[in-house]
């Protein structure tokens, strides 16, 4: 009897415990970690959108497009950045369409719900976007792109430039029109993670018609007849298209500075290398002399003074000493030095800029005594120490600018497009003083020689060249619009002539064979692409071809 | 709260079992007795030596109750009356029926079982088979062999022993370590197999690999070790999937079942003790220069004017400096100074040892104790152990206390209530990191300049700046400051239980359950002094909770009939298993810090610098299988298997999956009269299929949390597509073997085949980032895998005094993609120091492919296949590895073959077993880092020196020998000094003899044509005047993987132990059962084909997110040769 029972309550006791202890395996799956996209505020994806689109525009101009226009060089791990030492793997474009993915979920998801402001910084930051991925590396996937849920467009086709660039004067269009109502207007702005306006729709009206203004002026050699009329229907109209003219509207992101990650790049704080980031970049002389010709105050915010000058003892010989803050060295080391590199001592006392891959060995410039990588070498101008901290009110995402816009108008006055190009001229400078906080000086910096607006294209882009600093991919689509400013090459480098767009990504060539193939076939292949194939940093992209620019 | 979770809420597992356990524990004092009249007594003893046996169960026939023999063998007990029939019964020896009659002293002779001896195994679902029985491979090791010698991980206790195991330890002490069984299979997970101790499936990811703070890897080992190697009774591993299909899921690469000890049947209550300690004596390092101090150029004092001395700095992070114990002297880092402050020079003098002095012996010290008895009703053993490591590297050690109990309960004829339990801890309160750049002790301790003392280092703090700024040179961290002061401790609580009730319904029925937990938690802290060069802000911390869940419940129902010839046995069973693991972190995000130095709590981190993490992950499967076994007269055996899963993580219609074996096994010998010689000739045969689900939450993406940008949040898709309607995998395997023994047993001979197709594996492909995607989840691909494996063993020597044992185990393996994706083709398992380890479909998998050096390709030139110098920087050229196919190695063992030699003489013993594994490459970015910086010795021993030879008769002399110098690889011809070939080169004015040159040619025209040779010109490069001399500093070629890459290949002496037995006259004397004592040595690597003092077992190391064979990066512990004492005694 107790056997039984026994058997019993053991076989029943376990078919209990399996039938108590099942679960609804559905409901186990939800991943319980992360918010479900389907319900979640499309706003807590647009601070990662803008801060993805700042800190790349910042990345790339205070990164090696910045050796590219010769603001800056690197005296250690330089080959990207001062001889263009590029290939297919160098520079993706994933970060990019990332930020793009978060914009259109951002998007359709506000779209979906009438968040008509979202809806305008959706298409103003997609315009932007694409037409910085168009900008480097040109027929890009822009109409099939983003779309993976589907199966069939996995791999997307390129698109030629020219549409890309209409699609972007269209959703420009329509930003204008879903930013042209008042705050009160909309049903729901959340301030806080617009980091760019804090929620001003006026504001993010004007970002979108000067983005507009920017991408008709990229057209102007190509196609000049849509890049006029596309002009003075903006500057025509400046009730229904208002655009950035003073620097207190320039579409600028503020660095954070609380951790590695929202910080100013290349900072001492948190550099996990000892500062060598920092302490690898030093300034290019062609910026440098450019600025000094003009007695440039600008400088002083950018770049730092030598820390060492050297001075020649003519009459010494094999001697070298530091006295009183001073390097002084005799005539025939110094004549050793410049027979060993080929390029002369520079002995200024306030600020001396390396020349673009001039050496071999950058480290060893100026008679360094510090050969490292990361150089200390204290006989070149470092970047100005301001850009060691992690935040600061100089340290910002410069997306678009008043001094961009108003140079750019004046460039459109010169061809005769629109009114007076002096007086677009001085505003762009004045824009740029007040952007870096020393717009007192513009007048001083007026009267100096070679600045007074001399009615040339020339000197319109030199000034837009110099106030492009930390942010030179503007002035590097410039150069390749207008050959402007005359760069020379260095005599390290990879060829002999300034790059003008990025090599396709390697990730499309394996991935999306066809189409990337499709892509670079329309490519033009020049004197300088070397052994490259036709995928190569000197091929021209369709917004250059035919143009003779830039060499 | 839902209904459904109300049990799991209201029932803590841990409390059940814990209770269930004691209960279990306590009743051990329980006994019962009758009421018998007539007394006998005897000795029982062995036919072969006529020694009393000890330990013989003598049990009256229908009654269930008796005794054991004592140590001389003599046993006494009552019986009912004369008819009574006592039976002898002992492992080993046939049992014997003996009737009482008219005696009181039955003494009885019993004879030995040969054929029984290990013959039976224990399968899938702890079922107990005959191995003649089986259709598929097992491999055995039992516990004494495996606790030979002391680990720390039980796996390590396997190396060499089982045909088709590849044991990697990734490590030093405490560090991972990896078993694959016959090859890596699966392209995405980690291809270990399932655990299961006891009946409990226990969790073992190998990828326990963290880090707080900057480049501070720290391997925290998998939680295997966790398992006392001192409570194993034997381990068997179920190869294919046809031994594992019952285990569902997780048995695609294999099962190991570890049974603990538990009382022998019979035992009187006795207590065992052993005593375990090894030294590890660091003996072999890393191939480093001795003889040049830090610097890029190699000065003499010619180059100095009079009262001029050169400085030799560490800011020069190089070892192409001046030359060491020559008299010279220099202004060095660690120079006095004088009353004015500057430094006084002194002279430069070598510090071999720098290395050796800072690490220091290894020593492990396990001591366990053990009380075991049993009778008819129970049966109980309870056991505890500890272990005591500490590093090679000052303040590391690894610590373990465990706790176990085995107990079983007879509660009536019919049911048995068993348990087992394991508790335990292991932590550290230091686990430095010895994986990578950045706070590896050995890193640095490697990088102090030779010209400095690294005894000079031990106050590691700078003179009034305790706790503050380390004392070491700018960029540099101090080995011992590392080593104390970057501190990465943990602690695993972990408990491993069931509870298990077998139930004898009738004669041919039974019904087994059984509950069973696996729960550990798991804490880590991290603590960075300030002052750790790649953590600028006060240091750094980290803390890191987690938990890990898996709960069992099974059970089996089994059919047992005997119909004459025919043998039935058809057993019908299921199973719920909940996993869930949980993850808390908080920590100073890399380089982000701390508010105030010294402080170690989250609250010190500033809320922007926090960064934080939190998980959960549940996992159910429901399954149910059904198995049946049929024998036909003792000769043929099958079995068919049969599985249905449910899991929680596929979707409602993908989520059944069903999946079969079946094995046979043919007995030549009892179907056949094969002679007295043969005593076994089995045939055997298997085909399974095993499913596989996926990981939780694989179907659907969540946005994640990208952090903060000031009060703004920012939330981001996944850049990974998830396939919402993934199909489980599967994985298809087909065995065949023979297994013969002949000759009494004395020879023994196994090979198997096998082939593995896996297929719809769960795969992540790289689709185009424009698609929004660059990862999508598929189901595709075929990865076949084959091998065979043999083992021969033999007793060449066995008498009274003599007997020798050897067996040798033969192994290899193949794994071939034989496809994947449409438009995918290749799968990239990692991409490291300029070469990338692809599989293109149709080839082997560990494929390594490097750049490619840009060389003459013209045929009819006479420089056909010579280097062509240039670029940038007058070196060689490479195309990428991305851009061409270049395939210069594999990172798979050609075979692995393991010997193992037992030799007994009277109470000696002798064990060995050796590892040797033929063929395969790997990279070392040690090496590539420590060649860049100029310290490798070899890299400088590798120089071309012709004798002096100069101009155009090294020239001449270059061509004569083109294909050993010039083609194929990398040479340089130069060296340091003027003595050893070093060319002479100017820098600044200072000629100094440190020049090199790369033999090869120079293209001055027709590069931009590559397809056109009429157009190319080429000048030579090989010493003539205009060649390009360059300082040795920059002479190692960084843009390619090839000059790292090293040959794998090494024999290992896993183990050598020499034991001895006490005898019996002096044990008893001390009142001891038994007493063993042995002395050992493990693991010595005997040689290496690589020849460069690192460890190829090593180049198996974490690389971001999971392990990956063929890549070593600062791995680095000095060889060893550990020597260990160990006591065996029982009372």
């Amino acid at each position: 009897m107790y056997f039984i029972k026994n058997k019993i309550l053991i076989v029943v006791g376990l078919m209990l415990t399996m039938v108590f202890s099942c679960k609804d395996l559905d409901e186990l799956n939800i991943n319980p970690n992360g918010p479900d996209p389907e319900d979640t505020d499309p706003y807590l994806l647009m601070a990662t959108v803008l801060s993805g689109a700042g800190t790349s525009v910042v990345n790339l101009g205070y990164g090696d497009l910045a050796g590219v226009m010769q603001h800056t060089q690197k005296d250690g791990w330089g080959g990207s950045h001062n001889s263009y030492e590029w290939t297919s793997s160098s520079q993706g474009w994933n970060g990019y369409y990332r930020i793009l993915g978060n914009n259109q979920d951002m998007f359709l998801k506000s779209e979906a719900l009438g968040y008509e402001f979202a809806m305008g910084v959706g298409l103003v930051m997609k315009s932007y976007v694409f037409g910085l991925i168009t900008d480097l590396y040109g027929d890009a996937p822009y109409s099939e792109a983003l779309l993976g849920d589907d199966d069939a467009y996995r791999e997307p086709k390129f698109d030629r430039q020219q549409d890309i660039l209409n699609g972007i004067f269209a959703d420009l269009e329509t930003a204008n029109t879903l930013l042209s109502k008042s705050v009160s207007e909309y049903n729901y702005i959340n301030k806080t993670q617009d980091i760019i306006y804090e929620g001003s729709p006026s504001k993010w009206r004007k970002f979108a018609n000067s983005l507009a203004l920017r991408y008709y002026m990229r057209l102007s050699v190509k196609d000049p007849g849509t890049a006029q009329t596309g002009i003075a229907k903006i500057v025509g109209d400046p009730t229904t298209y208002p655009i950035i003219t003073s620097a207190n509207d320039d579409a600028n992101m503020d660095y954070v500075g609380a951790n590695s990650s929202n910080s100013w790049p290349k900072n001492y704080v948190f550099d996990t290398g000892g500062g060598s980031d920092f302490r690898r970049v030093k300034m290019c002389a062609t910026l440098v002399d450019a600025m000094k010709l003009l007695n440039d105050p600008r400088l002083d915010q950018w770049a730092a003074r030598v820390e060492i000058p050297i001075e020649v003892n003519e009459d010494e010989n094999s001697t070298d000493e530091i006295t009183d803050g001073i390097r002084y060295v005799s005539r025939n080391l110094v004549d050793d030095y410049e027979a060993d590199f080929g390029i002369p001592l520079n002995t200024s006392t306030d600020f001396v800029g390396m020349p673009p891959a001039a050496l071999q060995t950058p480290s060893a410039f100026n008679m360094s005594p510090d050969l490292n990588q990361a150089s200390t070498n204290p006989h070149v101008s470092w970047v100005n120490a301001q850009f060691t901290e992690a935040s600061g009110d100089n340290l910002k995402a410069r997306l678009i600018t008043a001094a961009e816009v108003n140079f750019i108008l004046a460039e459109a006055a010169l061809n005769g497009w629109i009114g007076n190009a002096e007086e677009y001229y001085n505003a762009g400078i004045q824009a740029s003083f007040e952007a870096w906080g020393i717009g007192d000086e513009y007048d001083d910096y007026m009267t100096e020689t070679g600045v007074a607006y001399d009615a040339t294209q020339a000197q319109i882009i030199n000034q837009k060249w110099i106030s492009s600093w930390a942010h030179a991919a503007e002035s590097w689509f410039d150069y390749r619009r207008t050959g402007l400013p005359d760069l020379q090459t260095g005599q390290w480098v990879k060829r002999d002539a300034i790059p003008v767009k990025f090599y396709y990504p390697l990730d499309e060539e394996f991935y999306n064979q066809s189409n990337a193939e499709a892509a670079i076939a329309n490519l033009e292949k020049t004197t300088f692409n070397g052994a490259d194939p036709q995928n190569s940093a000197w091929s021209k992209p369709w917004i250059i071809q035919g143009t003779g620019k830039p060499w | 709260m839902k209904q459904k979770y109300i049990f799991q809420q209201k029932v803590n597992p841990l409390f059940t079992l814990v209770t269930l356990g004691l209960m279990i524990a306590f009743s051990l004092s329980v006994q019962a007795g009758d009421n018998l009249d007539k007394s006998i007594s005897g000795k029982v003893t062995s036919s072969v030596d006529g020694e009393g046996i000890p330990g013989v169960n003598v049990v009256i026939k229908g009654v269930q109750e008796g005794t054991i023999t004592d140590i001389e063998g003599n046993y006494s007990l009552s019986v009912a009356d004369e008819t009574a029939v006592l039976v002898f019964s002992f492992v080993g020896y046939n049992a014997q029926e003996v009737v009482v009659g008219n005696r009181s002293v039955v003494d009885v002779k019993m004879t030995e079982n040969v054929e029984q001896l290990n013959e039976v195994v224990v399968t899938a679902l702890g079922i107990k088979r005959e191995e003649r029985s089986l259709g598929f491979s097992v491999g055995r090791v039992d516990g004494a062999e495996a606790n030979r010698v002391a680990q720390d991980n039980v796996l390590n206790s396997l190396s060499g022993k089982v045909a088709g195991v590849t044991i990697n330890q990734t490590g030093g002490a405490g560090s991972s370590v990896s078993m694959v069984i016959r090859g890596a299979s699966s392209l995405s997970t980690d291809n270990q197999p399932l655990f299961v101790v006891d009946g409990v499936p226990i969790t073992n990811g190998l990828n326990n690999v963290a880090e707080f703070g900057s480049q501070n890897n720290v391997d925290y080992g998998n939680a295997i070790s966790d398992i006392n190697p001192d409570n194993i009774e034997s381990i068997t591993v179920l190869k294919g999937p046809s031994a594992a299909a019952l285990y569902g899921t997780r048995a695609g690469n294999g099962v190991v079942l570890i049974t603990t000890k538990t009382a022998a049947k019979g035992d009187k209550a006795k207590v065992s003790f052993s005593s375990n300690t090894v030294f590890d004596v660091p003996f072999k390092f890393l191939k480093t220069q001795k003889k040049f101090a830090t610097g890029y150029f190699s000065y003499t004092p010619d180059n100095f004017g009079p009262g001029e001395f050169p400085v030799v700095t560490p800011a020069e992070a190089a070892g192409a400096g001046m030359e060491l114990d020559r008299g010279y002297y220099a202004i060095q880092w660690d120079s006095p100074r004088d009353a004015n402050g500057n430094q006084i020079p002194t002279e430069l003098v070598s510090h071999p040892n720098n290395v050796k002095d800072f690490v220091q012996t290894g020593i492990n010290t396990t001591n366990s104790v053990a009380v075991s008895g049993s009778n008819e009703i129970i049966n109980y053993r309870i056991g505890y152990t500890n272990m005591r490591s500490r590093g090679l590297i000052p303040n590391a050690d690894l610590l373990k206390d465990n706790f176990s109990l085995n107990s079983s309960i007879k509660a009536n004829k019919s049911l048995t209530i068993s348990s087992t339990i394991n508790a335990g801890r292991t932590w550290s309160n230091n686990r430095p990191n010895t994986g990578n750049r950045g706070s590896n002790p050995l890193e640095a301790a490697y990088k102090i300049p030779q010209n400095l003392d690294i005894n000079d280092f031990k106050n590691y703090w700078a003179p009034g700046q305790e706790g503050v700024q380390q004392y070491a040179p700018e960029n540099y961290n101090n080995p011992y400051f590392l080593a104390n002061e970057v501190k990465n401790g943990f602690s695993r609580d972990r408990i491993i239980g069931n509870v298990k009730a077998d139930l004898k319904i009738t004669e041919d029925l039974s019904l087994m359950g059984r509950y069973s937990v696996d729960y550990y938690t798991e804490v880590r802290e991290t603590k960075i002094s300030p002052s750790y060069t790649r953590e600028p802000n006060n240091g750094a911390y980290g803390l890191a909770n987690s938990s890990n869940l898996e709960k069992n419940i099974d059970f089996l129902l089994t059919y047992t009939k005997d119909l004459g010839d025919f043998g039935l046995v058809v057993s019908g069973g299921g199973n719920s298993r909940y996993t869930k693991g949980k993850y808390l972190s908080n920590s100073s995000g890399s380089g982000n810090g701390l508010i105030v130095p010294n402080v170690y709590s989250v609250s010190n981190i500033s809320s922007g610098a926090l960064s934080f993490n939190s998980s959960l992950s549940e996992r159910v499967i429901y399954s149910v299988y059904g198995i049946a076994n049929l024998s036909y007269k003792n000769f043929i055996y099958l079995d068919l298997t049969a599985r249905n899963d449910w899991s929680s993580t596929l979707r409602a219609n993908e989520r059944s999956y069903y999946y079969p074996s079946t094995s046979l096994s043919l007995l030549l010998d009892e179907a056949f009269d094969l002679g007295g010689n043969v005593d076994m000739l089995k045939l055997r045969g298997g085909w399974a299929k095993v499913g596989n689900d996926t990981s939780p939450y694989n179907l659907n993406a969540v946005y994640n949390n990208g952090g903060q940008w000031g009060d703004a949040t920012m939330l981001t898709y996944s850049t990974t597509r998830l396939l919402p309607n993934l199909r489980p995998e599967t994985a298809t395997s087909w065995e065949a073997g023979v297994e013969a023994k002949f000759l009494g047993n004395r020879l023994r001979l196994e090979g198997t085949y096998y082939t593995l197709d896996n297929v719809d594996q769960v795969l992540q492909i790289s689709t185009p980032g424009s698609s929004k995607y660059t990862a999508n989840n598929i189901n595709a691909g075929l990865i076949q895998s084959s091998g065979w494996e043999l083992m021969l063993g033999g007793t060449p020597l066995k008498n009274n005094d003599w007997s020798w044992d050897v067996s040798m185990n033969l192994s290899r393996n193949r794994t071939k993609i034989i496809e994947l994706a449409e438009g995918v083709e290749f799968y990239e398992f990692w991409s490291e120091a300029k070469s990338r380890a692809r599989t293109y479909v149709g080839e082997t998998i560990g494929d390594i492919y490097d750049a490619k050096m840009v060389v003459v390709e013209d045929p009819n030139s006479p420089y056909y296949q010579y280097p062509i110098i240039g670029g940038g920087d007058s070196e060689w050229q490479a195309i990428q590895s991305a851009d061409t196919r270049n395939k210069v190695g594999n990172f798979n063992p050609d075979f692995i073959l393991g010997m193992q030699s037992t030799l007994a003489w009277k109470n000696f013993s002798l064990s060995m077993t050796l590892d040797w594994r033929k063929g395969g490459q790997y990279q070392s970015q040690t090496y590539r880092y420590s060649t860049e910086d100029a310290s490798s010795q070899i890299w400088l021993d590798n120089a071309i020196n012709p004798n002096g030879l100069e101009g155009a008769e090294l020239s001449a002399w270059l061509k004569e020998n083109e294909d050993q110098y010039i083609r194929n690889g990398f040479h340089i011809v130069g060296g340091l000094t003027k003595e050893t070939g070093g060319l002479p080169e100017n820098f600044s004015g200072k000629v100094v003899n440190d020049g090199y040159f790369i033999p090869g040619v120079v293209q001055t025209a027709g590069a931009d044509t590559p397809n056109d040779f009429e157009d190319d010109v080429y000048v030579e490069n090989l010493g003539e005047s205009g060649t390009l001399v360059l300082p040795y500093i920059v002479s190692y070629p960084w843009d390619f993987g090839a000059p790292s890459l090293f040959d794998a290949d090494f024999i290992k002496l896993r183990e050598l132990s020499i034991g001895y037995r006490l005898p019996t006259t002096f044990t008893n004397k001390l009142k001891i059962q038994s007493a063993n004592v042995s002395v050992y040595t493990r693991n010595v690597i005997i040689w290496t084909k690589g020849k460069n003092g690192i460890d190829p077992e090593r180049a198996f190391q974490n690389n971001s997110s999971r392990f990956v064979q063929g890549v070593e990066r600062y791995n680095v512990e000095p060889w060893v040769f550990p020597i260990g004492v160990k006591l065996n005694l029982t009372f």
